[in-house]
């Protein structure tokens, strides 16, 4: 492993641990919307190794787990998947740098932190929506938000924007609070092996 | 091992064809009818894509992945018919709710364009192994270490499922409760994908180390292990593609 490099907040150049960590990311991402499903959760929580991979190891890592996620689900279990991309590599990179500025340090920080990837998500979703489905997510409570507005007229990008809000906000404060909760049970030994610097 | 994939082995012309030329169809196939969004330009290609479907004999195949999306489209026209911004042309009035003819062309356009694009990608996944693909593409440049990357997702999510279930069985002996309210079932979720993320971790480290010993980061330059198969007739084929997407544009800026 090359750890006598300095590395800074973008560095480009992974370690081999970095490498490894990004397909255990997306098998917890996959996992964990197994286990929603399991369970009957009524969200999707499938970010959370794209969130903790970003915590982890950096918004780069972040990035492209969630970038590599859709692709190998867009080829594997549902093409739609592939032009959500954008989305998930947002979400890493969000997760990689609000980590470095001290948003995991407590709950409190990590709930607006939830809040956060929620909004970007949904800011870079919500085009995607508009371009693919004409605004509407597939969701049943955020679509019929989306048909109310729509027709006590208010524009399409402010009602598929709140539509797409109403699914992430609940999902992603939720998946965030379980990815820190995951951080915080990891002991030094394992979080230091992809700690930059 | 067991790999995650939806590919289906058949002897077809569509399954003799090199990934990369696939590749660059599926891309062509789902761009064009969003720079030209007309609904039978959208409907045309749909067809193409559902004849070739037909000839890789993976019809059958292409339900599953595509059949959750009539919800959404049901809910598009029924939103879109009522309240699409240029809704003008009365269609049919149902208790009370009317629906208009330019909102239903529209959710008619979308909804075709949507089928298209899964339709196109099923083409490429249901007849191309992912490891072929991705192995095509670090042919083409694609870092290998992105390439290793891609594959070992491929393993590592049947893997973790099936650790997965293993640890939901352990949980539940211990008398982890599953079932019940709303707060039993989001209390359970913490014990059930703690573990599974702490011993994944403690994996990655091994694994870093066992790729470090076969000379993973070394800077020399990587050999492919298998040979590449590219029928005649290809590079033709994917100059058409470019040829017919430049000819898309065209049509688009004329008009």
């Amino acid at each position: 492993m090359r750890n006598d490099q300095k590395k800074s907040l973008w560095s480009f150049n992974f370690s081999t641990m970095a490498l490894v960590l990004i397909p255990v990311s997306i098998g917890i991402n996959y996992v964990g919307k197994l286990f929603a499903q399991t369970l009957r959760l009524p969200l999707w929580l499938d970010s959370i190794g794209t969130i903790l991979a970003g915590i982890l190891a950096g918004p780069w890592v972040g990035a492209i787990s969630g970038g590599i996620n859709n692709v190998i689900y867009g080829l594997t279990i549902s093409p739609v998947s592939f032009a959500y991309g954008i989305t998930s590599v947002a979400i890493g990179i969000t997760a990689g740098v609000m980590a470095r500025m001290g948003f995991v340090k407590n709950m409190k920080r990590a709930v607006i932190m939830g809040v956060v990837i929620a909004v970007v998500s949904t800011i870079v979703s919500t085009p995607i929506n508009i371009i693919f489905w004409g605004g509407q997510t597939g969701n049943i409570w955020g679509d019929a938000l989306f048909g109310i507005l729509r027709s006590a007229n208010w524009p399409v990008w402010l009602a598929s924007g709140l539509d797409e809000l109403a699914v992430d906000l609940p999902d992603k404060i939720a998946t965030t609070i379980i990815a820190y909760i995951i951080y915080k049970g990891l002991p030094k030994r394992i979080t230091v092996l992809f700690e930059e610097s | 091992m067991r790999s995650l994939s939806l590919y289906v082995k058949r002897n077809s012309l569509i399954h003799k064809i090199d990934p990369l030329t696939k590749i660059i169809y599926v891309f062509v196939s789902v761009i064009s009818p969003f720079i030209m969004p007309t609904l039978m330009f959208a409907f045309s290609l749909t067809l193409i894509n559902l004849l070739l479907l037909l000839l890789a004999k993976v019809i059958k195949r292409v339900i599953p992945i595509i059949s959750f999306v009539f919800i959404i489209i049901l809910t598009i026209f029924v939103i879109q018919g009522m309240f699409y911004g240029a809704n003008q042309t009365k269609l049919f009035t149902i208790f009370n709710l009317s629906f208009y003819v330019e909102g239903i062309l529209y959710a008619a356009k979308i909804s075709v364009r949507a089928i298209n694009v899964l339709l196109a990608f099923s083409l490429l996944i249901l007849t191309t192994p992912p490891a072929e693909m991705i192995e095509s593409l670090v042919r083409r440049g694609m870092p290998a270490k992105l390439g290793y990357i891609m594959h070992s997702v491929l393993q590592i999510i049947p893997m973790m499922s099936s650790n997965a279930s293993i640890i939901m069985d352990a949980q539940r002996a211990r008398g982890m409760e599953t079932e019940g309210s709303l707060w039993v079932r989001i209390k359970a979720f913490i014990p059930l994908i703690g573990p599974l993320v702490m011993s994944s971790l403690v994996n990655t480290h091994e694994r870093s180390i066992a790729l470090e010993v076969r000379g993973f980061s070394a800077a020399t330059k990587k050999t492919f292990l298998h040979q590449e198969e590219v029928p005649g007739g290809m590079k033709q084929l994917r100059v058409f593609f470019f040829l017919f997407l430049t000819a898309v544009l065209a049509w688009r800026l004329v008009l």
